[in-house]
């Protein structure tokens, strides 16, 4: 690599701040969605969906709904030879067979020729529910006797850790038993945790509870769905993955991927909801059923009652320290909540809990529990904020506890690279010392005795909170080519779906890597028929993984580019560069060969030069995990416990910014998703499981009058494996916010609140009990 | 139910159109008319996405019976401004990176177009309450907020 970097030293690419080139398309509405295609005698969909959260279906009527005119078709799960009984995923139940797991659960569906008619169809179908006890609270749910939520003998689904790339964990070994609603378990322990609690001068305890959150994306699920007469089926998808959507529906349908071309239109944002398939299928076989291009576009509400939300939390968390600061053991219990249907990370918890800071002594458990909710999926960096609100809060506590300093008691302890994490893996390279090391030099923190001095006398009270967090980043192979066009510019081709801006980040990395400036090249992401197999927009690894694509196709089409030019000049390729779009004898300007030429002859009738084009489909084995902290200064209001946050600075180690602009952007956006969870955000259920906030009014989402400017800080701690040193951008600013509140809130109050959100409500009641 | 005419002006053109009595400003212009840039985000008035102009002012059109505009003059997100002649906010937006999924930006637009237009040197808090019916889920506003100054300033 070392020299690319000395012959494109001019060259406009990685490093700088470049606008995405589609933003005019952005700004002006042009941009189209799924909701926005409209092929000519298009059919909507709409699902009818169960009100109870466990019931036996006892009979199920659409003779109605399909008489009504301008429907097309209506399907039940009779009219559905795929279906399994023993559906291994949500997306494989595509409708319910006899029995609803929770309420939302698609019963029914309707395509006609308006919304409207598809409305009123739903009415028209008549369903008998024999309604069964549901288990709504995980805790009881783990419990013997607890109305059971699985049919018997349906797997744990291991596949989203996977996606994810979380982190290689034994299986539990010394499961007891399992209860019948746990539906995975793990167990990681090093050390005898009860002589380290037995010597510890400080012990705490506490219980930390995250509610389901939804991701929040703005554009709900939507597919379009068509077959041709041939019995090749196309999706205009909304996902964050195309080849993964391909996957998964051929798999749910049973049929070769072959037949399906996933198309990955513009995506309205994702955040993990919209990796796994969800309403695809059964789009698909109303689209078969009349043979017409049928959209489904789910509304909020359905998004809400029936999306795939992150899992309830829930950490009980003990750690123990001798007066002189030592760690000494560490004890904890984690439930995850994954609703009806398994698939949450349950290893992430464990490797934070155990492994952020160097305890000698762990004990770690964890469960996966099924309840009567509907069935989760990743949220941005899936289970580590809820995990850092626990061992962050922790940390703060026993610092308090001590009589130290928050800030230097966590950079005492906190594991560096190379040091064993909770499997045993050396922590890779990571720039977590640094970046606590400049929250910790940062002027908020360094002011927080004057800002909580300044507090009362007709303020409210004032507090400072810090927090650290971090996540392992993702890995999956990836493929990417870059050709050289007859003019001498450059196209680069991915099936990247991309979401945040990452296209431009990695025309920078192709422009840097060959050697033109960024508005040469020209960056495309293709649907599954013609693009190289690539991987999720998840996880924190587009420019990680993606990027590295990229930059070797790049290089692959230099190297060609410049053996061509060798022949041409009579030169050898490593006296070769290129400049201004020329390469050029190094010291001999004037012999040289342009671009545009070489280009035009890999494409000339008789010609004898090759097209140039790079290839490149490397798989990856190293993780470079990245970290954020953020420092809150924030005022409570001791009457209504209302919190004003008044500043917020959020500190990440990239490794490299490839566009610092849309690094920015990600370190804002994820920042404000985390103060959501912390301070507002909650799904939450009345006793026989159905949600009671189905709408953005009453799931709160942060406005930006709630808000103040955020501050940002870059730190590059370069990671060895990824493009130009870069590590994953979106994953770490969504960790940290939750503990940080919480330890303000505890530096304001003297309060220590240990579920979320933190809402005035709970704050207000945590000061009466003062 | 009998479709109805409606006569208006959308971006500064008379149009006459049929719709169906019930259906929403928002379906009208999106289905009826082919303007795909408000968007639905919830339907039900709580996220913004949806907002146009209704004789220079912001209203949520996923809240209006599209008759409701019946005589009144409507500006979408197409009206504001066009590629090659963007509007300052478009402009700034572009510029300081504002859009990621984009899904949220027309009706963002069009709710800071509202503000500009009222307002001649919005303060920071004016701007931020000018947006605050708008919910944005990728940016966390502060860029939004940027850009939306840097363009008042420059009228």
């Amino acid at each position: 690599m070392s020299s690319v970097m000395k012959t494109t030293r001019d060259v406009r690419g990685v490093g700088l701040s470049i606008p995405r080139p589609d933003g005019p398309e952005k700004v002006t509405g042009r941009v189209q969605y799924v909701g926005d295609i409209k092929p000519k005698g298009l059919l909507h969909a709409k699902l009818l969906r169960s009100p109870h959260a466990h019931a036996r279906i006892v009979r199920i009527d659409a003779s109605k709904a399909r008489a009504l005119p301008g429907v097309r078709a209506v399907l039940t799960a009779a009219d559905i030879p795929e279906l399994k009984r023993k559906a291994p995923t949500r997306a494989h139940a595509i409708l319910a067979i006899d029995r609803v797991v929770f309420s939302g659960q698609p019963v029914a569906a309707v395509a006609a020729d308006e919304p409207s008619i598809a409305e009123e169809a739903l009415d028209l179908i008549e369903v008998q529910y024999e309604v069964l006890p549901a288990s709504v609270d995980p805790l009881e749910s783990m419990k013997p006797g607890a109305p059971p939520v699985a049919d018997t003998g349906t797997e744990a689904d291991t596949s989203e850790a996977l996606a994810h790339s979380a982190v290689a964990m034994a299986k539990s070994d010394d499961a007891p038993a399992k209860a019948v609603n746990v539906s995975q378990t793990a167990h990681v322990k090093r050390g005898d945790v009860a002589k380290g609690f037995a010597e510890s001068d400080v012990v705490i305890e506490n219980t930390y509870r995250v509610p389901m959150v939804h991701q929040g994306y703005l554009e709900p699920h939507a597919v379009l769905a068509e077959w041709d007469s041939t019995g090749q089926l196309t999706l205009w998808a909304s996902t964050q993955g195309s080849f993964n959507t391909r996957s998964e529906v051929a798999d749910v349908l049973g049929i070769e991927e072959n037949r399906i071309k996933v198309i990955p239109v513009e995506c309205g944002g994702g955040f993990g909801g919209k990796i796994r398939a969800l309403c695809e299928p059964i789009t698909a076989l109303l689209a078969r059923a009349t043979g017409r291009p049928v959209r489904y576009v789910m509304t909020r509400r359905e998004e809400l009652e029936a999306g795939m939300p992150a899992p309830q939390v829930i950490i009980r968390l003990k750690t123990g320290v001798k007066r002189d600061g030592t760690l000494m053991a560490l004890e904890a219990e984690t439930v995850l909540e994954t609703g009806a249907f398994s698939g949450t990370v349950l290893a992430v918890a464990a490797v934070f809990l155990g492994s952020l800071y160097r305890w000698p002594a762990f004990d770690i458990k964890g469960s996966e529990v099924l309840t009567h909710k509907p069935s989760v999926a990743a949220y941005r960096a899936p289970v580590a904020p809820q995990t850092i609100f626990a061992i962050d809060s922790q940390m703060e506590q026993l610092a308090r506890k001590l009589g130290v300093d928050s800030a230097e008691f966590r950079a005492r302890h906190l594991s560096h690279p190379g040091e064993p994490m909770v499997n045993n893996q050396p922590w890779a390279s990571m720039g977590a010392p640094e970046v606590l090391q400049k929250a910790a030099e940062h002027p908020i923190w360094k002011a927080r005795a004057e800002w909580k001095a300044s507090g009362g006398n007709g303020h409210g009270l004032r507090g400072t909170g810090l927090s650290l967090g971090g996540w392992l980043g993702g890995l999956q192979p990836t493929g990417a080519t870059v050709r050289l066009n007859p003019d001498g510019t450059l196209a680069v081709l991915t099936g990247q779906v991309d979401i945040a801006g990452t296209n431009i980040a990695l025309a920078q990395i192709a422009a840097t890597a060959y050697g033109v400036d960024i508005d040469k090249v020209k960056i495309t992401t293709g649907d599954t028929d013609v693009a190289p197999v690539t991987g999720l927009s998840a996880g924190s690894k587009t420019i990680y993984t993606v990027g590295v694509a990229v930059m070797q196709a790049a290089q692959d089409a230099r190297k060609q580019t410049l053996e061509i030019a060798a022949g041409e000049l009579e030169a050898a390729v490593q006296d070769l560069e290129i400049v201004e779009g020329r390469v050029v004898v190094r010291g001999v300007p004037d012999r040289g060969v342009t671009l545009a030429a070489i280009g035009k002859k890999g494409n000339l009738y008789m010609s004898k030069i090759p097209p140039v084009l790079g290839s490149a489909h490397p798989a990856f084995t190293q993780q470079a995990p990245a970290f954020a902290a953020q420092i809150a200064r924030i005022e409570v209001d001791p009457d209504t416990g209302e919190v004003k946050l008044h500043d917020f600075v959020t500190i990440q180690d990239v490794g490299k910014a490839i566009n610092p602009l849309a690094v920015e952007g990600q370190m804002q956006g994820g920042a404000v998703q985390s103060l959501g969870m912390a301070m507002t955000e909650a799904l939450t259920y009345d006793d026989s499981g159905r949600l009671t906030n189905p709408s953005l009014l009453d799931y709160r989402k942060l406005t930006a009058a709630d808000l103040p400017n955020l501050e940002t800080i870059i730190v590059e701690v370069p990671s060895p494996a990824g493009p130009f040193g870069a590590r994953g951008v979106g994953e770490p600013p969504i960790i940290p916010a939750p503990a940080a509140i919480a330890n303000a809130i505890h530096d304001a109050t003297g309060c220590r609140l240990t579920e979320l959100p933190l809402t005035p409500e709970r704050i207000a009641l945590a000061l009466l009990a003062r | 139910m009998a479709k109805q005419i409606l006569s208006f002006t959308v971006n500064d053109e008379p149009v006459d159109v049929l719709v169906q009595p019930y259906v929403t400003l928002l379906d009208a212009l999106r289905e009826d008319l082919g303007l795909t840039g408000p968007k639905e985000g919830c339907g039900t008035g709580d996220c913004g996405a949806c907002t146009v102009h209704l004789d220079g002012k912001p209203v949520a059109s996923c809240l209006m019976l599209a008759m409701q505009a019946r005589g009144h003059a409507v500006r979408t997100i197409e009206g504001l401004g066009a590629i090659g002649a963007l509007h300052p906010l478009q402009d700034a937006f572009v510029r300081l990176g504002v859009p990621q999924c984009g899904f949220c930006i027309p009706g963002v637009l069009m709710a800071a177009a509202a503000v500009i237009a009222e307002t001649k040197h919005p303060t920071e808090e004016d701007i931020r309450y000018g947006i605050a019916g708008n919910l944005c889920r990728c940016t966390g506003y502060t860029k939004m907020v940027a850009a939306i100054s840097e363009a008042a300033a420059q009228r």
